[in-house]
């Protein structure tokens, strides 16, 4: 690199403006500081071999070399976690409907940082290693020795459709051979679909998606205790709208109360639908950018209705020029 | 002792010949990178292959598969980075060469790759090359390419069943000691970042186990102009 040329490809003319003068009126000099704190922490002076670097850009690309960085660095936490998850449970005769509070605890603070794909990865590396893909289950995992790459399984009775029957799936040989129960599989899917899907790196500290991990008996406690608690839910409300219709006696006052307390928005369930349909958490709901909408101030007076100009009655002129008449 | 063989299944002497193809593969390999490796060795035949690595029922016993090499004086030189004022006697980055094969069929996960990583770091070799039958997890993957100053290679073995640098198709590749490309941005009046690039997954860097800011040269055929030669930046 010789020196006075530009450092930063870019087609920003002020990027090249302070590069370019190289003069002794460098107007870097008189530059407002750089925003990124990492690199105004190392001035050029690291540099005594290139006294004509730019903070500006040395500020840019320290900048940018830290966060690659940090993502290297956070994928290596990542691989280390799985690699640790791998030897859990502790003890091989742990119970995966009943885990070990330290198991339990190691379980959901090691995946905070995991997406699902990492999930993915932790169940196919267990496999590997022969167990069952739940991080909690000593088990071994299916192993099904019949040839065959797809397998049919039988629900429950009166799962079928119009609840009839059974209900029937064809599924993949190796989804099935990954848990070494039906059960492990819905915990381990329980933890899945609870994990943030955006990069660590990409999270908010107030972001809560994939904090607080729950396990899916923790989860169905949780459940029985808030189904117990006396809250008018929608599926209430409609069942007393349709015993209404065969009993035109009931006071309909009481109706009117029901309606009043049936609440559109369900904090409850609309938080359970939101993390069903996986949607983004409600602090990103105004978007990333602060939007800040600024009016023109009126600088023209009062618009008034064009008025007949002389020579308009033939058509005026088109931008300029009168068409000659014959 | 080749009669043994033959009275064994058919499917053991296909796998056994699968896998002296990748075996050769991977000398013509190590040859074209300029390690020190005898004639013999590259040109075995596949019935020395056969009573060297079979185990006794004719299947290939990869424990034994183990291969290492130094490289040569030209591999050395061509690796040795040009003086610099804070590095006025530069070491070539290059070193003895490991090369394993997992006998495992199926699942290869972080575990043996641990091991291999493990193998490389306590005998001090600079490259490893860790060869599978099966695709590796891509946590291992990431193990694999995380060793802290040694460098770890994957490939499949159906990845090595024929060399692909010897297909009429692929023009040579010819990889420029740092001299030779300093001199080549000179007489061209380039900064790298001016020259066309290859990735380093391209499956003739991987081959060639190029590195990140190395130059190599590409030498095609040409109708009108006999040979070309163009240069490419690794990125």
């Amino acid at each position: 690199m010789s020196s006075g040329r530009p450092l930063l490809k870019t087609s920003l003319p002020s990027m090249h403006a302070a590069s370019a003068a190289a003069g002794p009126s460098n107007p870097a000099a008189n530059r407002p500081t750089p925003p990124f704190p990492h690199g105004s922490q190392q001035q050029p002076g690291s540099f005594p071999n290139r006294p004509d670097a730019d903070p500006r850009h040395l500020a840019i690309a320290l900048h940018h070399a830290h966060q690659i960085q940090a993502q290297k660095d956070t994928e290596g936490l990542i691989l280390d976690r799985i690699l640790q998850l791998i030897t859990l449970p502790s003890s091989p005769s742990a119970d995966p409907a009943s885990p070990s509070p330290d198991d339990a605890r190691t379980f959901k603070s090691a995946l905070v940082p995991f997406q699902p794909a990492d999930y993915d990865n932790l169940i196919l590396e267990r496999n590997i290693e022969g167990l069952c893909g739940y991080g909690l289950c000593p088990r071994e995992h299916r192993k099904e020795d019949a040839r065959g790459t797809y397998r049919i399984t039988w629900g429950a009775k009166g799962s079928g459709p119009g609840g009839r029957g059974r209900e029937m799936s064809i599924v993949p040989k190796e989804k099935l051979e990954m848990w070494c129960s039906n059960e492990c599989a819905e915990r381990a899917m329980y933890i899945r679909v609870q994990l943030a899907a955006e990069p660590v790196w990409e999270r908010r500290a107030d972001d809560a998606r994939g904090k607080h991990l729950i396990l899916l008996e923790e989860g169905r406690a949780k459940e029985g205790k808030s189904s117990a608690q006396n809250s008018v839910s929608i599926r209430d409300v409609v069942g007393q709208f349709g015993s209404m219709h065969m009993d035109e006696s009931q006071c309909p006052s009481d109706m009117a109360d029901d309606i009043a307390r049936l609440t559109v928005h369900d904090d409850a369930r609309s938080r359970e639908l939101a993390m069903e349909r996986g949607d983004a958490h409600p602090a990103l709901a105004t978007g990333r950018m602060s939007i800040q909408v600024q009016e023109n101030s009126h600088t023209h007076g009062l618009v008034m209705a064009p008025q007949l100009r002389p020579g308009d009655e033939k058509g005026g002129s088109i931008e300029g020029y009168l068409p000659h008449e014959k | 002792m080749d009669e043994d063989y033959s009275a064994g299944s058919v499917d053991a002497d296909r796998e056994m010949t699968r896998l002296w193809r990748t075996w050769r593969t991977v000398f013509e390999m190590l040859l074209d990178r300029g390690y020190e490796v005898t004639e013999e060795e590259v040109q075995m035949p596949l019935a020395v292959f056969k009573r060297n690595y079979s185990d006794p029922l004719g299947y290939p016993d990869r424990n034994k598969m183990k291969v290492s090499a130094r490289p040569t004086e030209a591999m050395q030189a061509k690796y040795t980075p040009l003086p610099s004022k804070s590095n006025p006697d530069p070491q070539p980055d290059c070193g003895t060469i490991y090369v394993e094969f997992c006998p495992d069929a199926t699942g290869v996960g972080t575990k043996q790759v641990r091991t291999f990583n493990h193998f490389v770091d306590e005998n001090n070799f600079h490259t490893g090359i860790f060869i599978t039958q099966t695709p590796i997890s891509p946590s291992a993957v990431r193990l694999l390419s995380s060793m802290p100053g040694r460098i770890c290679e994957h490939f499949q073995e159906q990845d090595l069943l024929v060399n692909i640098t010897r297909h009429e198709l692929v023009p040579k590749h010819v990889l420029l000691s740092p001299d030779e490309k300093a001199r080549l941005l000179e007489r061209y009046r380039l900064k790298e970042s001016q020259l066309p690039r290859i990735q380093v997954s391209d499956p003739v860097a991987r081959y060639l186990g190029l590195r990140r800011g190395q130059v190599v040269k590409i030498i095609r055929k040409s109708e009108t102009a006999g040979r070309y030669a163009s240069y490419r930046w690794v990125i």
